[in-house]
């Protein structure tokens, strides 16, 4: 498909309206989608990067038995970080901070998101908590009692040091930054598609990124609360949780899996979303089931929250309510189901080319079925207590938040590298790097089962020889270390390639959505003409993007009087009005350190001048609002 | 931009029947009523646990101030839908008075609440039982969420006494909204503090 050629002096003014300052200042103060969403991107590769090598001590240490590379506290605490970086600091960052902040306006035809401010406030705050949480390392007290966290191990009388306030109060303060974050998407896709763009023309990735914000809006307060209650006891002896003051130690699990459960959707869910751009782009074919597909992502997000006591079965709940949730737990079977089915048959039915974007979703399909399987297994509850805290447990769910959540995250790496660099990758590498990926992603997290049916329990720092768990164990760490290249090989590729790949023209694959009418990489404004869109696939209309480069040399749709993008009706995209955005601004970031600085004093104790702080970043936020967007 | 020009763009704003800064409110408050959600869902737990509810040397809550205060905070949304209706219509002065009037009620509310707070700290601490942490947990949650709003007000009182404009508009249309919803959930906050004398 061609580009539009639009007059160039409209262009050079929608330049000159949207250029951002140079330099470290313009990355500063930037307020653009683009630019947040690869803050995002090597932000949150800096935590994978983290989390993987925190993967491979752990690794390491239970390759033999009896092993003492580290000692039983070091364990816990590489366990426990491992897992909050992998969760809350790679993949929600990842799949809606940079992917969603990145794509979702290039493919519904906006400008910015619906609140460029608040999308850098997020950012910011995003990386203050993630390096409040890292700090933890340098004091020697990284959280330790697990990703879940429970009580009694958490409170103080059981874990005296500060390990368990940084987990608390870096998983408040980063939910901040995830609400922020979601109301961000949630608006701009109900009010910022391109006119014409009624719901049921938008593209599947924002149909997944819609129900994973709207779960993340709705999941994460009992998260916030959960940890609230928690530091309050902590710190202040409240009683939420200890049976002598009349608390309940189950609470915590109770509020932590009502979050809990949809967070497995939440992060898997953009996958969905990716699986469902790059399957028809390498099908050459739209979606088949599109609306049922649709359907099933809100579904998917919704019945999440009906099914998380299936994390405590063993915990003695009445069989009456064991009974419920099992049941409930089934039913994600059925909008599951209809993605996979919908998601084969459209490469079955179409003509598809195995590239390597779509390797990755083929990999994702086999490990969420597989995943998906085990899965079910446990929605039987006399399965789930015979081997709850089992590695069986641990197989079971990285395939599905490392194999089904992760590897599409790396085939739509691929698949975007051309939009966002204007290069190509190396198409053999990649294709090498998936099989090794591939492999490795299999022998570290298969064997898993075979241990945990085998009763070697997780969390274990050591074990003793003779057990029958060596061999798998042994078979475990050489899939890590394979994995490890296999990602190595990625990284490697797409650094090579932003270099030296060829270039990728705007539209090296004939994908079907917006992003691919427009340069590579897109321009500050992202769309020189606002197009008008009649279906899901807008780039395959070729008579409709005709009409739109007409329209732009008539001067129609263009917009270019200042930071402006068209407004639509929620349901129906109607163009309803025109936004005047908010240029750059140096508050967000400063906010962020009012409130990093904050969260720090909250930590140590210092309870007055926590306050001060927080009352620096209420004064930042009204300077913020003191400039207006329509004085840009 | 001209007078007229801004005059036209805030009468538009007023016009648009859901601003983004709307949707973008409507969202955060659907986030903090589950927040809400979760400690009243928390409250009902924590009684479903416990013997005596409240516990033995507790009293039990008053029923007049927190009524009183309840109708006094439910009542100032008369005055602030008022103001929205005005700004959307270009009438700064009605909007700033109606507006005015509301946060000097808000704030005597406030601080009445405040005091009973203090009051009842007196009387039993939060480190006493479940109870007393959960119920003072609530309460604090809701009164922040109340100053949250006097917050806004007073910025948006600020930012009015210099003009209209669609930003200002759009804000005004937002934090009446946000007021409303804290009005529900005060209500529902009220009513789970007086439970236990039902």
């Amino acid at each position: 498909m061609a580009v539009a050629v639009p007059p160039p002096e409209r262009l050079d003014r929608l330049e000159r309206v949207w250029l951002p300052r140079p330099g470290v200042l313009g990355w500063l103060t930037t307020v653009d989608h683009k630019r947040i969403g690869l803050l995002y991107f090597w932000t949150t590769l800096v935590f994978f990067g983290a989390g993987g090598v925190e993967a491979l001590l752990l690794r390491t240490q239970l390759a033999r038995a009896d092993a003492h590379l580290v000692g039983p506290e070091t364990f816990d605490q590489l366990l426990t970080m491992h897992g909050v970086t992998m969760i809350f600091f790679f993949i929600i960052p990842m799949t809606t901070g940079a992917f969603g902040n990145y794509l979702l306006p290039l493919m519904i035809g906006a400008r910015d998101m619906a609140f460029p401010r608040l999308n850098a406030l997020s950012y910011w705050i995003f990386l203050g908590a993630g390096l409040f949480l890292y700090s933890s390392m340098f004091v020697h007290a990284a959280p330790n009692a697990g990703w879940f966290d429970y009580v009694p191990l958490a409170l103080r009388q059981y874990d005296r040091g500060l390990n368990v306030d940084y987990y608390a109060l870096a998983l408040i303060f980063v939910g901040i930054s995830s609400t922020m974050g979601a109301l961000n998407l949630i608006v701009t896709t109900f009010r910022l598609r391109a006119p014409g763009m009624s719901m049921n023309r938008m593209p599947l990735f924002c149909f997944a990124q819609l129900a994973a914000a709207l779960a993340l809006v709705f999941a994460l307060p009992a998260l916030t609360a959960d940890c609230i209650f928690l530091e309050l006891q902590r710190k202040a002896g409240f009683h939420f949780f200890d049976v002598a003051h009349g608390g309940d130690p189950l609470l915590w699990q109770h509020l932590f899996w009502i979050f809990g459960h949809p967070e497995v959707y939440i992060i898997v869910l953009p996958a969905f979303g990716i699986a469902t751009s790059i399957i028809p782009t390498f099908a050459r074919r739209r979606m088949i089931a599109f609306p049922l597909v649709a359907m099933a992502e809100l579904l998917v997000a919704f019945i999440g929250f009906g099914v998380w006591a299936h994390h405590m079965f063993s915990t003695g709940l009445s069989t009456a309510t064991l009974v419920f949730f099992a049941a409930a737990s089934m039913m994600v079977v059925i909008p599951s189901t209809i993605q996979v089915f919908a998601w084969l048959f459209t490469v079955n039915i179409g003509t598809p080319v195995f590239r390597a974007p779509l390797l990755f979703i083929g990999g994702f399909i086999a490990f969420f079925v597989l995943g998906g399987l085990s899965g079910i297994m446990f929605a039987a509850i006399p399965f789930d207590q015979a081997l709850t805290d089992t590695y069986f447990v641990v197989a079971h769910f990285h395939f599905i938040i490392f194999g089904a959540a992760v590897f599409p995250i790396f085939g739509g790496m691929y698949y975007w590298f051309p939009k966002v660099t204007g290069r190509m990758y190396h198409e053999r590498i990649a294709q090498a790097s998936f099989w090794v990926t591939f492999a490795g992603t299999m022998l570290t997290f298969f064997p898993m089962h075979i241990v945990g049916l085998l009763g070697m329990t997780r969390r274990v720092y050591t074990y003793e020889p003779g057990l029958g768990w060596d061999v798998y164990n042994l078979l475990e760490t050489v899939g890590g270390f394979v994995l490890a290249i296999g990602l190595l090989m990625i990284f490697a590729n797409l650094a090579w390639s932003g270099l030296r790949g060829a270039p990728a023209g705007p539209d090296p694959f004939y994908g079907g959505t917006l992003e691919w009418t427009i340069p590579s990489p897109p321009p500050h404004y992202n769309f020189a003409l606002i197009p008008t869109v009649t279906s899901p696939y807008p780039n395959w209309d070729s008579r409709e993007r005709l009409a739109d480069r007409e329209a732009f040399a008539r001067g129609v749709g263009v917009l270019d009087a200042g930071h402006e993008t068209p407004v639509s009706t929620v349901a129906d995209g109607m163009l309803d009005d025109v936004a005047t955005m908010p240029a750059e601004s140096g508050w967000p970031p400063l906010l962020a350190v009012a409130v990093t600085v904050g969260f720090g004093l909250l930590l140590t104790s210092h309870y007055a001048t926590a306050c001060a702080s927080f009352a620096l970043a209420v004064l930042c936020l009204v300077a913020w609002h003191a400039h207006e967007p329509e004085e840009s | 931009m001209s007078a007229h020009d801004a005059s036209v763009r805030v009468v538009r704003a007023g016009e648009a029947a859901r601003p983004n800064g709307w949707w973008g409110m409507a969202i955060f408050v659907a986030s903090e009523a589950t927040l809400f959600g979760t400690l009243v869902g928390t409250y009902l737990y924590l009684r479903g646990q416990a013997h005596h509810w409240p516990p033995a040397g507790v009293p039990r809550p008053a029923l007049l101030a927190p009524l009183g205060l309840t109708t006094l905070l439910v009542l100032t949304a008369l005055p602030l839908v008022l103001a929205a209706g005005w700004a959307r219509q270009a009438k700064r002065g009605p909007a700033w008075r109606a507006l005015g009037l509301a946060t000097v009620l808000q704030i005597g509310y406030l601080g009445l609440q405040l005091h009973e707070l203090s009051t009842q700290i007196a009387q039993f601490s939060p480190r006493a039982s479940s109870y007393a942490s959960m119920y003072f947990t609530l309460l604090v949650v809701a009164h922040l969420h109340v100053l949250v709003g006097v917050a806004l007000n007073l910025w948006l009182l600020a930012r009015l006494a210099r003009g209209l404009t669609r930003y200002r508009v759009v804000g005004l249309r937002a934090t009446v909204f946000y007021w409303l919803a804290v009005d529900v959930i005060t209500v529902v906050v009220v009513a789970v503090q007086l439970s236990p004398r039902l």
